[in-house]
């Protein structure tokens, strides 16, 4: 019997000694860059990078932030007062990321006092972003951290990727399947990127962006009419915004009359406690800078729900007045633009290089006053490098 | 329930629970083992247990009342009848329907028939003919009839082998229920390695090639040459792979269990003859047809035009046996076509009969190809599906293979080939099995290891579930 239990027990105990390895992070230097794990992998290295020694502020968010936000101009005027800012926001991040992120940073960086955290109001709809967040958060979690997970992405049995949230084997499982199927293109991409990515560069430049949506549109629906109609293979990932865009039109929650129920909907209060209490913890010395980061009218008029930016402030205005946060709406920024809203973004989620322009001439003076410290001054003309290999 | 669920993986620890501490009181433990079959048979439509039940009831009957009587030939005939007539309701009927129907709509007649709401059981192929061993056996006199139902309803429902196989005589099983169902150390490592290899075969190669090989089998007109190409190889490693994963994986569960099952497969795609790959793959069927039907129909002791008529009525049947469906008549009769053509031609070219390794690789490889083609009509849906498959592979180009694209399946592919070819020689399952506690741990976790990384996110039920 002793001896059935010993072979029983030796496989698993290999597999237990491998997770570990993996929790340890043995994977991160061969994980795909690009991918979400990958992206995370590239900024934790960057953080560790001596040649960055300190950091006072970070921004954390999601893509929009990544391309809406000047960082190269947030690290420049930043600098100008002595601080260090650094970008930290990825494709994909949502409250589960800030969470873990900002408690990792706490670790590897002690020293930083506050930062932007830059979101939209989409994203006070649920508590997570589904379940490839967790390959975003694998490269910053321990092992004590599942039930802060599971307060994010719910255990699914059917969905395999959500065994991630108890095991770093399957956190890691589609980066190791894609190694597996492509793995000189994958040495190629990691020497590439450790070749002309220096923590420089990935902490304090701007992702590139081209193109605008004027061909399309960005008031209404409709314009994803015309995307679909368009024979362009370059139009591909505008078509798959659609599908995503069409999904939301076809189950609009209203949330205006979903805050009048008592008790409020599962879902309602769960994003609520957890949003809250996570912010109410951040572990920084100053309260964080919340940006609603500006949404195309498409989203506001026919996708999201009635009510939802009014709910997303009713989480957050309280924090605010308690002086937990400061508060920064700029979900309708472009609104007043009117037909230019389109010149902004260059596709239905993502500002280009003018959008950020514009946006930054009326977000800088409201960092610089209440994360910097610093009087107002004139944006920082920064020096362009493109950031794709 | 399927084997590669959560559902079945917690049934059979229970049962193992269970069977563990009943061993001292037999029958408590063939009672439990029966209940649990039941359980498990009527998790998929637990009515179906029913005509388990009315099946078993007949053939115990006949069975005993066939020693009694002087007139078996009336006896087994009714067994004969009212399993194949089980069979024939639920699995051809509608075919037949169809087929009238067809027949009658493309002469311009009226004439429809309604076709019959009735679902397929599964595993009823399976288990009809493991209760047709036991009546045949007992009219040849090779089998006492077994006087305990409990043993021989067990023989017919034994949960690991009654939905896919394999198909275990009921002689057999019934003799390892007379033994002491013990299970011994190497017993244990070698039914491990079988389940842990069953699953990696499943999960991570069978469902994997299902993914190269589904989109071009049910859309083959938006294909060319080398994706139809790769799909038919794809699915020859797919089918194998489900296949004999499931039936490691039920030998594998009998054996934690105390019931030795034969072998099913033995490394097919090295089969140097199609004879040879009948030896070789789906063994338990092959060896059920040429004992019960093949040999009764004459064999080989007729005369040539005798023969060749047995193997292709064999065949045909064989065909027929996997599905209601015209392709898998063609595909009985393309494998009856192929060893006939063996025993009447090659058997007579000295050269290719050579023992020379040259020769030994181009039967194999000949072998191979042989099965592939007959498998483009297994696997069709529609025979007008395999009439496309068979004109994109009639236009073969170079210039249309893309190594991106390509490159990857037809790595794959010839890594499994030789695999294969490499395994019919190292046996490289039975000398993990064999191994001490380092290497088996490895191979296990390795197995576990592959399972969590590379099993496709979605897993498709065994092939063979539906026939």
């Amino acid at each position: 019997m002793l001896r059935i239990l010993l072979i029983l027990l030796a496989p698993l105990l290999l597999l237990l000694m491998l997770e570990a390895a993996f929790e340890i992070g043995i994977w991160e230097p061969l994980a795909q860059p690009m991918s979400h794990a990958g992206t995370s992998v590239r900024l934790k290295r960057a953080l560790s990078d001596p040649a960055i020694p300190r950091i006072d502020y970070v921004t954390i968010g999601s893509s929009r932030p990544e391309y809406g936000i000047d960082h190269a101009m947030l690290a420049a005027t930043a600098r100008q007062v002595g601080r260090v800012h650094a970008n930290l926001a990825m494709p994909g991040s949502h409250w589960l990321t800030i969470g873990l992120l900002s408690e990792w940073l706490q670790r590897a960086h002690p020293e930083v006092r506050g930062g932007i955290i830059a979101l939209s109001i989409q994203d006070l709809i649920n508590p997570g972003n589904g379940s490839y967040e967790l390959g975003i958060v694998q490269p910053f979690r321990h092992l004590g951290d599942i039930d802060e997970v599971t307060a994010h992405v719910d255990f699914n049995r059917n969905d395999v990727a959500t065994y991630a949230i108890y095991s770093a084997l399957f956190g890691w499982r589609a980066d190791i399947r894609e190694f597996v199927r492509h793995p000189y293109a994958r040495r190629k991409t990691i020497n590439w990127f450790n070749a002309n990515r220096p923590a420089s560069i990935t902490l304090f430049e701007n992702p590139e962006s081209h193109g605008d949506m004027c061909a399309f549109g960005l008031d209404a629906l409709s314009a994803c009419d015309k995307v679909e109609a368009s024979t362009d293979p370059e139009r591909d990932g505008l078509k798959r915004q659609c599908k995503e865009l069409r999904g939301g039109a076809a189950s609009r929650p209203d949330f205006a009359s979903l805050r009048q129920q008592h008790p409020l909907p599962d879902f309602m209060q769960r994003t609520r406690d957890v949003v809250q209490a996570q912010l109410r913890s951040t572990p920084w010395p100053e309260p964080p800078l919340v940006v609603l980061m500006p949404v195309p009218r498409i989203w506001t008029h026919d996708v999201l729900g009635p009510g939802l930016h009014e709910w997303a402030l009713a989480i957050l205005a309280p924090l605010a007045d308690e002086g937990r946060i400061q508060l920064i709406d700029a979900t309708g920024f472009f609104d007043a633009d009117g037909a230019a809203e389109c010149s902004a973004f260059f596709d239905f989620y993502h500002q280009n290089a003018l959008g950020r322009e514009r946006f930054m001439r009326w977000l800088l003076p409201q960092v610089q006053r209440f994360l910097h410290h610093a009087e107002s001054s004139p944006p920082i003309p920064i020096e362009r490098k493109p950031l794709r290999p | 329930m399927l084997f590669n669920s959560f559902q079945f993986i917690i049934f059979f620890v229970l049962v193992l629970a269970l069977n563990q501490p009943l061993k001292r009181w037999p029958m408590a433990q063939k009672m439990m083992l029966l209940a649990a079959s039941y359980y498990f048979y009527g998790q998929w439509q637990w009515h179906y247990v029913l005509l388990l039940w009315f099946s078993t009831i007949v053939d115990y009957t006949i069975g005993l009342r066939m020693a009694r009587t002087r007139h078996p030939r009336r006896l087994v005939a009714i067994s004969v009848i009212v399993n194949l007539g089980f069979l024939a309701i639920f699995k051809y009927a509608n075919w037949l329907i169809d087929t009238l129907n067809f027949g009658a709509a493309a002469a311009g007649s009226a004439f429809h028939i309604t076709p019959l709401d009735v679902l397929l059981p599964v595993g009823i192929s399976f288990y009809t003919f493991q209760s047709l061993s036991y009546t045949i056996d007992v009219y040849r006199g090779v089998l006492p009839p077994r006087k305990n139902l409990l043993d021989y309803a067990l023989a017919v429902a034994f949960f690991p082998q009654i939905e896919a196989g394999p198909i275990v005589r009921a002689r057999e099983f019934l003799a390892e229920l007379d033994g002491d169902m013990h299970v011994a150390f190497d017993d244990v490592k070698r039914a491990l390695v079988l389940i842990a290899f069953g699953y990696v075969k499943k999960l991570v190669f069978a469902d994997n090639l299902a993914l190269i090989a589904d989109p071009v089998f049910d859309h083959p007109a938006a294909h060319g040459f080398w994706d139809s190409l790769l799909a038919v190889y794809a699915f020859a490693f797919q089918i194998y792979c489900d296949f004999s994963g499931y039936t490691d994986i039920a030998i594998g569960c009998a054996l934690l269990l105390g019931i030795r099952f034969p072998q099913n497969f033995n490394y097919p795609y090295a089969a140097q003859s199609i004879q040879d790959f009948w030896r070789r793959w789906h063994m338990t069927l092959s060896r059920w047809l040429r004992d019960y039907l093949y040999i009764p129909l004459g064999g080989n002791r007729k005369g040539r035009a005798r023969t060749y008529a047995n193997l292709m009525t064999t065949m045909l049947l064989g065909g027929l046996w996997h599905g209601a469906s015209w392709n898998f008549v063609i595909w009985g009769g393309l494998h009856g076509a192929y060893l006939s053509f063996e025993r009447a031609v090659l058997g007579r070219w000295r050269w290719w009969n050579a023992d020379h390794p040259a020769a030994a690789a181009l039967r194999v490889v000949v072998t191979f190809h042989l099965v592939c083609f007959a498998w483009i009509f297994f696997r069709a849906r529609e025979f007008s599906h395999s009439s496309v498959m068979l004109a994109n592979l009639s236009h073969p180009s170079l210039a249309t293979f893309h190594a991106g694209e390509h490159g990857g399946t037809a790595l794959l592919v010839s890594a499994l080939l030789v695999a294969q070819l490499i395994g019919a020689y190292l046996h490289y399952k039975d000398r993990i099995a064999a191994s001490r506690g380092p290497l088996l741990a490895l191979a296990l976790a390795a197995a576990i290891l592959a399972v969590i990384w590379f099993s496709p996110a979605t897993t498709a039920p065994f092939i063979y579930f539906q026939f």
